[in-house]
């Protein structure tokens, strides 16, 4: 029996494109990680503070809260009074949020299986520049009323 | 005179375009990187427990520093006071505020602030990029190495006044 001889020619994987292909990858996965990590609304026009500087450990479970106005081509707001930007498009008035923070209670309740009383849960408030302050207390007032005990608000960071 | 045709050693070159593509892509996302398309965001954290008792005026040591800030119509800042002495109106207010706060708490990092807490007290209707000023203000300080300097982080607010 005869055994054809193979050719000795070796033959490389070219590795460039593969690198190359990796990279893209790479960089394509960053720029999508950060746009996930906020949650911004572009409604909402935050105020800038100096000393607002991004939390080194994130709460495990969050709510966020956008609160702005609808606003025209200019931006000056269409209504005197703000909204809350909930679940994308719904805008829901701030005294009618005691529903919908009640039904996110009950979620995080259910979610955590812990009795009814405090939840962990960190409510990130979003407010824009020009919302009403006692708005805002209101909101922390019906998120505590639903449970809800730690809140963090969020402003523009005006670092160096 | 005859001049023969060079014909051996005549090649076409052409020019890879992939590696010049991927490049260029490269490039691209890297320029995409560096610009900041988000604004970086911060947080100030508020503490209201639930159910927490209003404080006393029996228990002195307990009473929150309270800085009261109200509001024109228009919800401008119209004055800021920190314990009932009057600051002012303006951008300069806030700096009296982070003074007055340092004066409180002695020194930076002092473990007495870690029990003391600032109620912040605001009109209705004042915007809220004043109330985040005040917050800033009682919070701490950037130095002049662009390093945050913590004075007090425990913060809420007291009950929202009524609109008018």
């Amino acid at each position: 029996m005869r055994f054809h001889k193979h050719d000795p020619f070796l033959s490389e994987a070219d590795m460039t494109p593969m690198i190359d292909v990796v990279f893209q990858l790479i960089a394509f996965f960053m720029v999508i990680i950060n746009f996930e990590a906020t949650q911004a609304d572009e409604r909402v026009k935050l105020p800038s503070s100096d000393l607002a500087r991004p939390t080194k450990v994130k709460p495990d479970q969050e709510l966020v809260l956008n609160i702005g106005f609808v606003r025209d081509e200019d931006g000056n707001p269409l209504d005197p009074e703000p909204f809350v930007f909930y679940a994308g498009d719904e805008k829901i008035r701030i005294s009618d949020m005691a529903a919908k923070l009640n039904l996110e209670a009950e979620f995080f309740q259910r979610k955590n299986k812990v009795a009814n009383d405090s939840i962990k849960t960190t409510v990130i408030i979003r407010a824009d520049a020009e919302v009403p302050t006692g708005m805002i207390q209101e909101l922390i007032k019906l998120c505590r009323e639903a449970k809800f005990e730690k809140f963090h608000l969020k402003a523009k960071s005006e670092e160096p | 005179m005859r001049f023969s045709k060079q014909r051996s050693g005549y090649r076409r070159i052409e020019a890879q375009m992939a590696p010049m593509i991927d490049v260029v892509f490269l490039l691209l996302i890297f320029f995409m990187l560096t610009l900041k398309v988000v604004s970086s965001e911060g947080d100030f954290s508020i503490n209201m427990p639930i159910g927490a008792p209003a404080p006393s005026n029996e228990d002195i040591q307990t009473l929150p520093i309270k800085v009261r800030l109200t509001a024109d119509e228009n919800g401008q800042l119209a004055g800021v006071s920190l314990n009932n002495q009057q600051l002012g109106n303006t951008d300069v207010a806030f700096e009296r505020l982070n003074t007055g706060i340092l004066r409180v708490i002695g020194k930076p990092g002092n473990p007495l602030t870690s029990d003391m807490e600032v109620e912040i007290d605001a009109d209705f209707g004042l915007h809220y990029r004043y109330t985040v000023q005040a917050i800033s203000a009682c919070t701490g300080k950037v130095n002049s190495k662009g390093q945050p300097v913590k004075y007090i982080e425990k913060i809420k607010f007291s009950q929202p006044r009524k609109a008018e």
